[in-house]
C-alpha cells in the first residue's frame, strides 16, 4: 500500500494506493490523519481509486481517520471509492456517515469555505 | 476428494499471501471475476477473527484452512485453537448506533453479507469453527 498526499487550497488530499489489508502498514495511515491534524490540516479528502483491495481492517483506518479530525473540528470525505468498497461502506451503514464522491472538483467544493 | 488444507501462523504477514492464493482458487474454481474479491474478503475477514479471538495473534498458534471443491460449490473450514463465540468475542453490534464509529468489529458482518453461507460451530476436538459455503454457478 501507498499514501500519497497533496494540497488543493486548504483541503488535503489524500491517496491511498494498493491493498488495504491487516497488518501494521495501517498506523502508517493513522499516522498521516493525525500528523494532518498536528499541521491544521483539518479538512482531508481521501482518494480510494486506486485501492484495489480493502477489508475491514481499512475501514476501521478510515473511521479513526473520521474520529480524529471531526474532534479537531474538521472532516473526512471519501472521493473515487470503487463498486467493492462502496459496498463495504454500505453493508457497514458507515454509508451514512461519509459523503462519497466520483469528481474531485465536487468533493473539493463540498467542504465549503 | 481430499481438501486442500492450508495452516497458518497467526500473524497479519500471512494475509495477503492468502488473499492471493483463494483468488487463485476461486479463479480455477470459475468463481465470477467480479465475485473473486468479495470471495477472498469473506475468507480474510474470517481468518483475521481466528487468529484474534482464537489464537490472540500468538503465532505459535495456528489457523487451518480446509478447502473442499465440489461441483457446486467450494466449502472453507476455518478452524482455530480457540473457543470463542462472536457473538460474545463481539459484544456490541458495529452496524448500529454509537458503535457505527467502533474501529473494529465489523467482520464477521461483512463476511455475512458477502458470502452466501456462513455458520459457526466446533471442530470435533471442540475448537471454533467458520464454515463458509460459496456456490458455484
Amino acid at each position: 500500500m501507498k499514501i500519497k498526499q497533496h494540497k488543493v487550497d486548504d483541503v488535503l488530499v489524500l491517496s491511498l494506493s494498493g491493498k488495504v489489508i491487516g497488518g501494521p502498514e495501517l498506523m502508517d495511515v493513522k499516522e498521516v490523519f493525525q500528523k494532518a491534524v498536528d499541521q491544521d490540516n483539518k479538512r482531508v479528502l481521501l482518494d480510494l481509486g486506486k485501492v484495489s483491495w480493502m477489508d475491514s481492517s481499512g475501514l476501521g483506518v478510515i473511521v479513526s481517520g473520521h474520529t480524529t479530525l471531526s474532534r479537531a473540528g474538521g472532516a473526512l470525505k471519501i472521493l473515487n471509492a470503487t463498486k467493492k468498497i462502496h459496498e463495504l461502506f454500505i453493508i457497514t451503514k458507515l454509508i451514512t456517515i461519509f459523503e462519497t464522491y466520483t469528481d474531485e472538483q465536487e468533493a473539493l467544493n463540498s467542504f465549503g469555505d | 476428494m481430499h481438501p486442500i488444507e492450508i495452516r497458518l501462523p497467526s500473524e497479519a504477514s500471512v494475509l495477503e499471501p492468502l488473499q492471493l492464493m483463494i483468488e487463485a482458487l476461486g479463479k480455477s474454481a470459475e468463481v465470477e471475476e467480479d465475485d473473486l474479491s468479495s470471495l477472498s474478503i469473506s475468507i480474510i475477514e474470517l481468518t483475521k477473527n481466528a487468529m484474534e479471538h482464537g489464537n490472540g495473534f500468538d503465532p505459535e498458534k495456528t489457523v487451518t484452512i480446509s478447502i473442499s471443491i465440489f461441483p457446486n460449490r467450494i466449502r472453507f473450514l476455518i478452524d482455530d485453537e480457540g473457543t470463542w463465540e462472536p457473538e460474545k468475542a463481539l459484544g456490541f453490534n458495529p452496524g448500529e448506533g454509537d458503535e457505527l464509529l467502533s474501529t473494529r468489529g465489523r467482520g464477521i458482518l461483512i463476511a455475512r453479507n458477502l458470502a452466501k453461507w456462513v455458520e459457526f460451530g466446533l471442530t470435533p476436538e471442540g475448537n471454533t469453527r467458520v464454515t463458509l459455503i460459496w456456490p458455484l454457478n
